[in-house]
């Protein structure tokens, strides 16, 4: 018996009982809907998050250097190793771009009427972002720029001046100067930083899209010089800081340079270092983003199962309503396995077409939930599409096989007597 | 010589050794020739339906030998029991036996399917089939659609579309009307006219004496088996 006869009965017996066919399907097209949907979804999410990355530029190495030491007193005495870092890096140029500390402060911001207090965010049930969201305040050095891959788009950067007079000055982020300034030029405006008056001396241009930098917050930001958040703005000394090399091969000799100089440097009974490229991080992010998404897409899958065994109840259901018709292949010559072929090809087209129609389902639910989730739209890619169609297939051939060797095994003489 | 069939003490024995044991077929040997029309007459319970499961294949004995054209069908797999079946054998049930969601068309191509031939020459072998049998003009009906006698010779037209030198009929005119079953006999003839061996199960002693020869079952012995002379074979 050739294949396409044996599609075409299996097509036969599926449409002649389109009732029972449409809930068998049920459970298939289900699990594929919701596999699929999660796979695409976090499919987005690593691409958004590598996406992110990029936009902060590549070849970056994260250094850390921490130190307690106290005197008899108390205070903290431990030293500031940035400025041998800094001239060490200066000393690197063949290698390395820039260096800047990566530090946090928290001050309140205040232009005009706006201040960085009274602002006020949330997010509505559509997912959208409502309000103004208060920015981040950064201490770099004048290489701040160059390590965040940051441009200018208006005035002037900071510059090592700036550093060494502890100027009050600062670089608004694209979103940033949005927001307290509006269509007004910032430049050699004052804004107050608790109080202090800070001078606007440039803007950055936005790396990322205007609608994805809204809500990253990654063009959020304002850098004020790392020399005068400390002392002004009373900020904790950083222990971050970025490198970033010229390139990927040098990068790897600007990280095993600059750890064999803090290891000469940093006293390990006081301190200690860490030197780290930041691919490694993207790789452990895509990792942990892998993971959450397999262990979703294995619950999810459970449904599947249920599915599977749904077809195969419903195969033996089947199989025993047509015994007799069985019977009647037999002995007018079937062969066993073409009992095996038209009930296995009947399993693996009903999970077919429950497939088709859960790939359009989780195409619609990747496409809702991942514009929804982080406002883009993630169609599921051709892998994810081929994987869901065959794996469905596949599900009716394991479940198909057990009814359809019972059948297979029927004597045609015991089952021509069936009624 | 080789006999066409030949069964040597054939036992079919159901629950063996318990108390409700029975004896389908108690030690029957019989042979059949090529070309002969043979009648296996007997009352329900004689064993004459389990005499055509063993002489079709669809049944193997439990006891004695059963050679088909010289061979053991014991010694044969299940899928040359199928092939045999297939190729060697025409089935026309009392009950016609055809598959209620396939076309008229489609039940007589099925054999022919099963043999691998190709479509467009399974088509015409099972519409010359259809023409002999006068329904070459319903092939789109279902079985369900048409009356026993138009179903049984549904049935015949799919028996003879391989052209197998065997046909069985088990009780082909129980279902239907006198004149019909008439019809259907006629048709046995003809076929066993042109070459055919035919072996016609009956419990109706009327339709046996239209028959060359008949073997007659008892309790699953042959308690007679004589020629006879019909008026049509000549």
């Amino acid at each position: 018996m050739n294949i396409a006869q044996a599609f075409k009965m299996a097509w036969k017996s599926i449409w002649g009982k389109k009732g029972r066919s449409a809930l068998t399907i049920l459970g298939i097209f289900i699990g594929i809907a919701a596999v699929m949907t999660i796979v695409s979804v976090m499919e987005g999410m690593k691409q958004k998050t590598m996406e992110q990355y990029a936009a902060m530029g590549s070849n970056r190495i994260n250094v850390s250097i921490y130190s307690w030491m106290y005197d008899a007193d108390g205070n903290d005495i431990s030293r500031d190793y940035f400025p041998d870092l800094y001239d060490f890096c200066a000393g690197l140029k063949e290698y390395v771009e820039g260096v800047t500390p990566s530090g946090y402060c928290s001050a309140t911001v205040v232009y005009g009427t706006k201040s960085s207090a009274n602002m006020e965010y949330q997010w509505d049930e559509m997912g959208n972002l409502t309000g103004e969201v208060p920015p981040q305040i950064y201490s770099g050095s004048d290489q701040y720029s160059r390590c965040n891959n940051l441009t200018l788009a208006k005035g002037r950067d900071l510059a090592l001046l700036d550093i060494n007079d502890y100027n009050q000055v600062c670089v608004l982020g694209a979103e940033a100067a949005k927001t307290f300034f509006g269509s007004v030029n910032p430049v050699g405006q004052k804004m107050q930083f608790n109080g202090k008056d800070f001078t606007v001396a440039g803007v950055y241009t936005a790396r990322l899209s205007e609608e994805d930098s809204r809500y990253s917050r990654l063009d959020n930001f304002i850098v004020v010089p790392y020399t005068t958040a400390n002392r002004v703005l009373g900020a904790e000394r950083a222990t971050e800081f970025v490198v970033k090399a010229r390139s990927d091969e040098a990068m790897t000799e600007a990280t095993s340079r600059i750890a064999g100089f803090l290891k000469g440097l940093v006293n390990t009974n006081t301190g200690g270092y860490n030197v780290y490229s930041e691919d490694q991080w993207r790789q452990y992010a895509n990792d942990s983003l892998n993971m959450i998404g397999g262990v979703l897409a294995g619950i999810a899958a459970i449904s599947l199962l249920v599915g599977g065994i749904g077809i195969m109840n419903i195969m033996l259901v089947t199989v025993t309503e047509r015994t007799r018709e069985i019977g009647i292949r037999r002995a007018i010559g079937a062969q066993r396995g073409s009992i095996v072929a038209q009930f296995l090809i009947e399993a693996a087209m009903l999970c077919g077409i429950g497939g088709i129609i859960g790939i359009g389902f989780g195409t619609l639910g990747s496409v809702a939930l991942s514009t929804l989730m982080f406002q883009t739209t993630v169609y599921p890619s051709a892998l994810v599409t081929a994987g869901a169609f065959s794996l469905s297939v596949a599900l009716g051939i394991l479940f198909g096989s057990y009814p359809a060797a019972k059948a297979s095994r029927l004597q045609p003489v015991e089952a021509l007597r069936a009624e | 010589m080789t006999h066409l069939i030949e069964l040597r003490q054939v036992y079919k024995i159901y629950a063996e050794g318990l108390e409700s044991e029975v004896r389908a077929l108690d030690g029957v040997s019989l042979t059949i020739d090529q070309g002969e029309f043979v009648a296996v007459v007997g009352q329900s319970g004689s064993g004459k339906s389990t005499m055509m499961n063993v002489l079709g294949c669809l049944d193997i004995p439990t006891r004695g030998d059963y050679l088909l054209d010289g061979t053991d069908v014991r010694d044969l797999t299940d899928r040359e029991l199928s092939r045999i079946r297939n190729k060697q054998i025409g089935f026309i049930f009392q009950q016609y036996n055809l598959i209620q969601t396939l076309s008229v068309l489609e039940n007589v191509e099925l054999p022919l399917i099963y043999q691998g031939i190709d479509p467009i020459d399974r088509r015409d072998m099972a519409m010359e089939a259809l023409e002999r049998v006068g329904l070459a003009g319903r092939t789109k009906h279902k079985p369900t659609e048409m009356s026993g006698g138009q179903q049984q010779r549904v049935a015949i037209a799919r028996a003879i579309a391989t052209r197998p030198p065997i046909i069985m009929a088990d009780e082909p005119t129980g279902a239907l009307d006198s004149r019909t079953g008439l019809e259907v006999l006629d048709f046995l003839r003809r076929l066993n006219k042109e070459g055919s061996t035919v072996i016609l199960i009956t419990h109706d002693n009327g339709i046996a004496a239209t028959a060359r020869r008949i073997v007659r079952l008892s309790d699953g012995k042959i308690i007679e088996d004589h020629d006879q002379e019909v008026d049509w074979y000549t």
